[in-house]
């Protein structure tokens, strides 16, 4: 297995450029998510890496060889599409067959590796069954199938998930999980999904508007969003974003927001009188005055409740925010909340107007 | 992994409409006519040109078991039973038409048919948009072309004197031949100039079909290495299959209506051994001879027979490929 390597990669259709010169690198054997708005030049990107897009600028490389001019059979890829690409008029085996039968493979070696395959994949029963008399999540599995048996340098998926409903979504994810750990194969998937993200990535590259944001493990991008874009993109719900100016005071650092004043960390690169934008975590904010902690008074508008937790959206003055709170089996309580505590040590602060982090970021793994 | 044996496949077939009753499908039929009236507005010119044009006549179908006078008309005149088709089957004229029928029509099936397959096919293959859309152009253009200009192209190319095709003989030291009163070079050229006044425009429906394979199954392929030979057999081909079929049925469905207005044009007594077709014995029999009964007459059975064949085509279509018209 090998890694993929994007270096100023840009993608122009004439004169409109949608992906403007990224770099990344995909280390051998990593789950890499390529995650981001629809319209982010993620699907473009994961072109590109398989062929099916010419690139306007840069280079690629897949396992050190530059696969620029190389056609997309001899980039020792296989993709996995949205929409299965299964051939209606084929049975399930020879569906995973294609590849192989396309390679002009033996007829023995291909019937061992399509039964492995569906093995694997808990596909035995159905392999004389077209497409058609398949589930979705069946379907899926068959169009992994055609990917595994080629047995590629890496594996490349594009939405694989999103034509499926969420329960199924859920179980195909941990699936495709399980199979990364057994096949160790490089991985570069993309998805829309920033859930997708969090739970299948080894490192996720937030994209948006053809340029990364942000590349880091899911825990670093949720806890050390480089930007607003980042902070509001990843995690459910995402991070409040509260318009406020810093205020320097004897005891340090603080953050007004209309008539409430939020202490931030001493380590915080801001300047006195400055806008900024406040970011904490729904998940982050406490419902008791603990040590370390800025009261903030809410009037409540909504409580959504998930069951063990409870989504609190609330005005804070006029600003919009959600607390995630703890339900312990009970929620009348909750629709009594007038005050939260922001933790002071978990607060992060952006530029109002670039937008980018000035919080100095936590060590990873940290308060989590 | 999982099994995936608790997920239920998807299906759109469902049973409730095969339990419904009559009654139920009567109430059912009211109900939508009653929230989709507009729909039955424009199924309605439809509906009465099937009526007017093709269910009405068949009332006039009677005479071919009757001793039709159209001084006693349709329902004065007297039965006569199966007389018109003993004397039907006992015309050398009329077996002679019924075998030549079905020997043009075999001939259109085998070439004609296929043609604007691959013209479509082809047409995918070309990337370059002007030239695709010029080509295109050009090869639809005969079918805007009235027939009767089509038969004097074809006269005029095929003259032993003037003619393109002589000409080009000429020019390789070939004798000319005026093919148009030699009886073997009938078919080749009805057959041949029916495949290029219909294939292009027949193509568009098969370009269609095209069109509507999934383009993800393409760029699957080219990922796992499939040449565009490949792809063309192993993708387009089987997709659009069930298309070919459903034009397939159709066809055979009108094999017995071989164009009748061509073959008027092109034939003369000289080649009517070989031109002479089911509808062209009837225009004779019928409106130059005046003998409707038999002219009906042979007008039934050749329409049983392309409905026996429709018939078979389908339920074997239906068994062995599951695509049928109906």
């Amino acid at each position: 297995m090998s890694g993929v390597k994007l270096e100023k990669i840009v993608k122009a259709y004439g004169r409109l450029e949608v992906v403007h010169g990224i770099d990344l690198e995909v280390k051998e054997k990593e789950f890499v998510v390529l995650v981001g708005p629809s319209g982010c030049g993620k699907s473009t990107t994961l072109r590109m890496i398989a062929g099916l897009e010419e690139i306007s600028a840069g280079d690629i490389s897949i396992d050190g060889r530059v696969v620029n001019r190389v056609a997309p059979k001899d980039r020792d890829v296989a993709m996995v599409f949205q929409n299965y690409a299964l051939y209606p008029h084929l049975s399930v085996f020879e569906n995973i067959a294609f590849g192989l039968r396309i390679r002009k493979e033996s007829k023995g070696h291909i019937e061992k590796t399509v039964k492995e395959a569906s093995d694997i994949l808990g596909l035995t029963p159905y392999l004389d069954r077209k497409p058609a008399e398949l589930s979705g999540g069946q379907r899926q599995r068959v169009a992994m199938g055609r990917a595994i048996v080629r047995r590629p340098k890496v594996f490349l998926f594009d939405e694989p998930l999103s034509n499926l409903d969420a329960k199924l979504r859920t179980q195909m994810r941990a699936e495709i999980k399980q199979l990364h750990r057994r096949l160790g194969a490089t991985s570069v998937y993309v998805t829309h999904d920033q859930v997708e993200a969090m739970t299948l990535a080894d490192r996720i590259v937030v994209m948006n508007d053809g340029n990364i944001e942000q590349i880091g493990s899911p825990m670093e991008l949720f806890m050390n969003p480089a930007n607003t874009f980042v902070a509001g993109f990843i995690g459910s719900p995402p991070m409040n974003q509260l318009q406020g100016n810093i205020e320097k005071v004897s005891s340090g650092l603080q953050v007004r927001i209309n008539d409430t004043v939020i202490d931030l960390p001493n380590n915080t690169n801001v300047e006195d009188g400055q806008s900024v934008v406040l970011g904490i975590r729904p998940e982050h904010i406490s419902l008791s005055n603990n040590e370390g902690t800025s009261a903030m008074s809410i009037s409540l508008n909504l409580v959504e409740t998930l069951g063990s937790e409870a989504l609190l959206h609330a005005k804070f003055g006029e600003q919009d925010m959600i607390v995630k709170a703890e339900t312990n089996g009970q929620i009348d309580h909750l629709s009594e909340i007038s005050t939260v505590y922001a933790p002071t040590d978990l607060v992060k602060v952006f530029d109002a107007k670039s937008g980018l982090v000035l919080s100095e970021p936590f060590s990873q793994g940290s308060n989590t | 992994m999982s099994s995936g044996q608790d997920e239920k496949p998807e299906s759109g077939v469902t049973e409730y409409d095969s339990k419904k009753s009559f009654k139920d499908k009567l109430i059912w039929l009211g109900d939508h006519f009653r929230n989709e009236w507009q729909l039955y507005v424009m199924l309605a010119p439809t509906i009465i040109w099937f009526l007017v044009f093709l269910y009405k006549p068949m009332y006039g179908l009677q005479i071919a078991f009757k001793d039709y006078s159209i001084f006693r008309g349709v329902a004065a005149s007297p039965w006569v039973g199966w007389e018109h088709f003993h004397t039907l089957f006992s015309n050398d004229q009329f077996i002679r038409a019924f075998w030549n029928t079905i020997k043009i029509s075999a001939l259109n099936l085998l070439f004609g048919f296929p043609a604007p397959i691959l013209l479509a096919l082809m047409f995918n293959e070309i990337l370059h948009v002007t030239y695709k859309r010029v080509a295109q152009t050009i090869v639809y253009l005969p079918h805007f072309i009235s027939t009767v200009i089509i038969a004097g192209i074809v006269t005029t190319a095929f003259s032993p004197t003037a003619g393109v095709v002589n000409t080009i003989m000429g020019w390789f030291g070939l004798d000319s031949i005026y093919f148009l009163t030699r009886p073997e070079w009938f078919r080749p050229i009805f057959v041949g100039t029916g495949i290029w006044q219909e294939a292009g425009f027949g193509s568009i429906v098969f370009l269609a079909a095209i069109a509507g394979v999934n383009p993800s199954l393409y760029e699957s392929a080219v990922v796992d290495g499939a040449s565009r030979w490949q792809m063309m057999w192993k993708i387009t081909l089987p997709c659009i299959l069930p298309t070919i079929i459903i034009m397939l049925i159709i066809r055979i469905g009108n094999i017995m209506e071989v164009s009748f207005e061509m073959i008027i044009l092109l034939y003369q007594p000289a080649t009517y051994i070989t031109a002479d077709v089911v509808n062209t014995w009837v225009y004779r029999q019928g409106l130059e001879s005046g003998q409707y009964d038999i002219a009906a007459a042979a007008g039934l059975f050749n329409a049983v027979v392309a409905f026996v064949l429709v018939m078979v085509a389908n339920t074997l279509s239906r068994r062995y490929v599951r695509t049928s018209l109906w």
